[in-house]
């Protein structure tokens, strides 16, 4: 099975500009086998949606690429720099990598705005005055100008999670990693995390999401791959994967979220 | 709080002003007037109790002359009598309470200063976590009056800190004080340190995983994110602790610190008045308690998150336990 | 200070039976560890039986603790009008004052002379009956009874902060559902509210009881013989020893606080309901 769907993978047309290079990625904790033999590619500009039961490892995924997991084997690259590598800070990685998250997790303590300074001062130095004009650049581009002083307590769960967007968002990464952005919020707040996230898809950004929106995956996704306890069952254009997937896991599978 | 200006109210407050101003003018007096030789002086009164006791004496003799009901009149004697004495002891007990307050505050900073850091080690493992539970246990598991004794009697820190040559010269206080500091220190850093690691393991996980995403290392996000919200989760624990101090301080009177608990007990012991003496002790410190737990609440709602419903609430909840 | 300790109280050492099995000689102890400790060795019966009286103290204390506290917490939760405000006046009171003080005044205040004579004819009743206990007499006198007013007022106006929050955290809806199958308002608190707060105290109770514990060493300020009376006795003794008798005397403290909270431990996990958390 996953010599096959590695095969898939592979014979996917030769990306460009590949930026993010999963090799063989295993995972365990304790004798459960979250991920095996994970492999894939996603080219500069490119949004991957990961799709897949709860437990099948996409969550693992994502935070196997900004080594805030760490793979028991395998590699995982950034352009040239070996992510996976145990010289390689995972500071700088997480640097060059955005990330949000499913419970949003702002810093309870700080302003929408602090919450998006924090790490433009203490990871990239800038100084407080510029560091401000950043932060609020950032919430505006998800329409929040008007709530940089706001607490996350006094925020709705959609304007929190478009704070937590920001701030992935001001740190500059070449890659942003969403790990179920929706699932927290009432579908009416959903819409806006996900007018953000399609505002980012046309600007360019290179996205590796997870989420069961399948609206997202049907407009902005340019491949969809499907992953099932722990491996890559299969993996294609959107069209295919949702009108005519080789495999019957994945059509059981859309047909499932079809009814919730 | 606007809706209720009942008696209860105002009477807290003419207390509130009586004692703060009591204190504060005390202390004026003995080290910023007396020097320049205005005022009654270090350690004098400023009113003579002579004429309380005067009085006193008058309604006791004058119980038979009140006519054929032959009202007692001696319970009035009584509380002149303790009038009396209390303006005479009021110095003294104003001294003893600036050691008092000096000492629990002196210790639960410098306790604070080491709970900080036992906690952190202690959540966040390292080498040293083994090392942070035993100290905590020890210290948790043993009265406070053995360890001021260990360090009193037990070490030669007596002989060490004669030697030095500040000690107990001038405003510097004697030995024994700096042994009740060291005591009340390690004491407080142990049960800091634990509520601490309460608060530590009450802020949510995923906040460090947050920080450490936006390319902040372990130890930052420790810094920036972790322990700026466990010090606000660990003001309701934090008053507590000042609470004990201000109380627990009353020990340091066994290893001879002049504090209140020290002073009132000579007092009591020459003049054998227990009743007045130990009265008066105990309003003192409930004064210095509640000042301390109104003191504590007002910071816990400057420095509480804005829309964190906490905040005003648990504030309530715990006014009512008081 | 002396005029404070005035009444203390010459304690006998009591005459316990010495075990047959393998006890170590006191010289051996000497050419072990030293003198000082072969000291603390020689006095060994002295010391636990004060830390027999600490454990005395503790119970008895926590027990009028308990019975003056948990209707304190009842009356502050479901109480009204000038119960509720007068339990809550005597608490802030209790709270407020350093046990030392409070240990001060019921000694030389209250006229514990009353309560003194009845106590003692129950405990030599109890004597006589279980034959002789090294427990009770040596310690029943004016400071025993002193230091368990003292200590157990100061634990009640705790237990019952401790006891109140259990009860308020029961939920509203227990008592709704309760009055719903027709139980009055003092039944729904008797079997429904009571049986899942005194559950929810453990932890509060554990913490109090150690407090309790180590507080006893407080009574040495009136002369009462527990265990740290007892050590400063033996120090003035032999003044080469302090620093081995306080150890000994705080590894006594130590293994009596840290036993009794593991035991708790288990008590609370035993006792749980099943599938709800501590």
């Amino acid at each position: 099975m996953s010599r096959e769907t590695a095969g898939t993978a592979d014979d996917r047309e030769p990306g460009t500009d590949p930026l993010l290079r999963i090799e063989d990625v295993r995972k365990s904790y304790g004798s459960e086998e979250v991920l095996r033999d994970v492999s894939m590619t996603v080219d500069r500009g490119d949004v991957e949606v990961l799709v897949g039961p709860s437990g099948s490892g996409k969550s693992t995924l994502l935070q196997c690429i900004n080594r805030l997991t760490e793979v028991d084997s395998g590699r995982i690259f950034l352009e040239d720099l070996e992510i996976t590598a145990p010289e390689t800070d995972p500071n700088e990685v997480r640097g060059r990598i955005g990330m949000v998250f499913q419970d949003i997790n702002l810093f309870t303590h700080l302003t929408a705005r602090k919450n998006v300074t924090l790490g433009l001062e203490k990871v990239r130095g800038m100084d407080r005055e510029e560091a401000r004009l950043r932060a609020d650049e950032e919430l505006d581009r998800v329409g929040l100008a008007d709530q940089a002083d706001s607490y996350p307590a006094q925020l709705s769960g959609g304007q929190k999670q478009r704070v937590g967007i920001a701030r992935a968002l001001a740190m500059d990464p070449e890659l942003m990693l969403f790990d179920e952005p929706t699932s927290a919020l009432d579908p009416e707040l959903s819409n806006e995390v996900l007018a953000v996230m399609e505002q980012l898809v046309e600007e360019g950004m290179t996205m590796v999401v997870v989420t069961h929106e399948m609206r997202f995956a049907r407009g902005g996704a340019t491949g969809i791959t499907f992953l099932d306890e722990g491996e890559i069952v299969e993996r294609g254009p959107p069209e295919t994967l949702f009108e005519n997937p080789d495999h019957e896991r994945t059509a059981r599978f859309f047909e499932s979220i079809r009814h919730d | 709080m606007t809706d209720r200006p009942d008696l209860g109210w105002l009477l807290t407050i003419v207390a509130a002003v009586a004692f703060w101003g009591w204190l504060l003018s005390r202390w004026a007096t003995d080290w910023l007037l007396a020097p320049l030789g205005i005022g009654p002086g270090r350690g004098e009164n400023y009113l003579s109790p002579a004429p309380l006791e005067d009085a006193a004496g008058t309604f006791e003799g004058t119980a038979a002359a009140v006519g054929p009901l032959r009202v007692r009149v001696d319970p009035i004697a009584t509380v002149l009598d303790g009038a009396a004495l209390a303006v005479e002891v009021a110095p003294v007990l104003a001294d003893g309470a600036w050691h008092t307050i000096v000492l629990t505050a002196v210790s639960l900073l410098l306790g604070l200063a080491i709970a900080v850091p036992l906690a952190v080690v202690r959540v966040y493992g390292g080498p040293f976590a083994w090392f942070a539970l035993l100290y905590t246990e020890l210290i948790r598991g043993t009265p406070l009056l053995a360890q001021l004794f260990v360090l009193y009697y037990g070490l030669d820190l007596a002989v060490w800190l004669n030697d030095v040559d500040v000690v107990g010269r001038g405003f510097v206080p004697e030995y024994a004080f700096w042994i009740a500091i060291i005591g009340f220190t390690i004491n407080g850093s142990a049960y800091q340190a634990e509520y601490i690691r309460g608060a530590l393991e009450s802020v949510d996980e995923g906040q460090l995983t947050a920080a450490r995403a936006v390319g902040l290392s372990k130890s930052e996000g420790i810094r920036y994110v972790v322990l700026p919200q466990t010090l606000r989760y660990a003001i309701p624990a934090w008053t507590n602790e000042l609470v004990y101090l201000i109380k627990y301080s009353s020990l340091a009177g066994f290893i001879t610190v002049p504090e209140l608990y020290y002073r009132a007990s000579r007092i009591a012991s020459t003049t054998l008045e227990y009743t007045p003496v130990f009265t008066l002790l105990a309003l003192v410190y409930i004064g210095l308690v509640l000042t301390a737990t109104d003191a504590m609440g007002r910071l816990e709602r400057r420095v509480a998150v804005p829309g964190l419903g906490g905040g005003e609430g648990r504030q309530q909840a715990r006014t009512e336990g008081e | 200070m002396e005029a404070l300790l005035a009444p203390v109280e010459t304690v006998a050492a009591f005459p316990l039976p010495e075990l047959a099995v393998a006890v170590p000689s006191e010289e051996a102890v000497a050419e072990v560890l030293g003198e000082d400790w072969a000291f603390v060795y020689r006095n060994r019966w002295h010391l636990l039986g004060g830390a027999a009286v600490t454990v005395a103290l503790t119970a008895t204390s926590l027990l009028l603790g308990f019975l003056a506290g948990f209707p304190a917490g009842a009356i502050e939760t479901y109480g009204s009008g000038y119960s509720r405000s007068l339990v809550r006046k005597l608490g802030v009171l209790l709270r407020g004052t350093p046990i030392l003080v409070i240990m001060i005044y019921a000694f030389f205040v209250l006229p514990i002379g009353i309560v003194v004579g009845p106590v003692v004819a129950v405990l030599e009743g109890l004597d006589s009956l279980l034959a002789p206990t090294p427990l009770a007499v040596p310690a029943v006198g004016e400071a025993f009874v002193a230091a368990t007013i003292a200590l157990g007022l100061r634990s009640a106006a705790y237990q019952s902060q401790i006891f109140r929050g259990a009860l308020a955290s029961v939920g509203e809806g227990q008592m709704r559902a309760a009055r719903s199958v027709g139980m009055s308002r003092l039944g729904a608190i008797r079997h429904v509210i009571v049986p899942q707060a005194l559950r929810r105290s453990v932890p509060g109770f554990q913490n109090e009881f150690t407090i309790v514990l180590k507080d006893t060493s407080i009574a040495f300020a009136i002369g009462l013989g527990e265990l740290l009376k007892r050590s400063n006795d033996l120090f003035t003794q032999q003044t080469t020893a302090v620093l081995e008798i306080i150890l000994a005397a705080s590894l006594i403290y130590f293994v009596l606080t840290f036993g009794t909270n593991r035991g708790l431990d288990y008590a609370s996990e035993r006792y749980a309901i099943p599938g709800e958390g501590t």
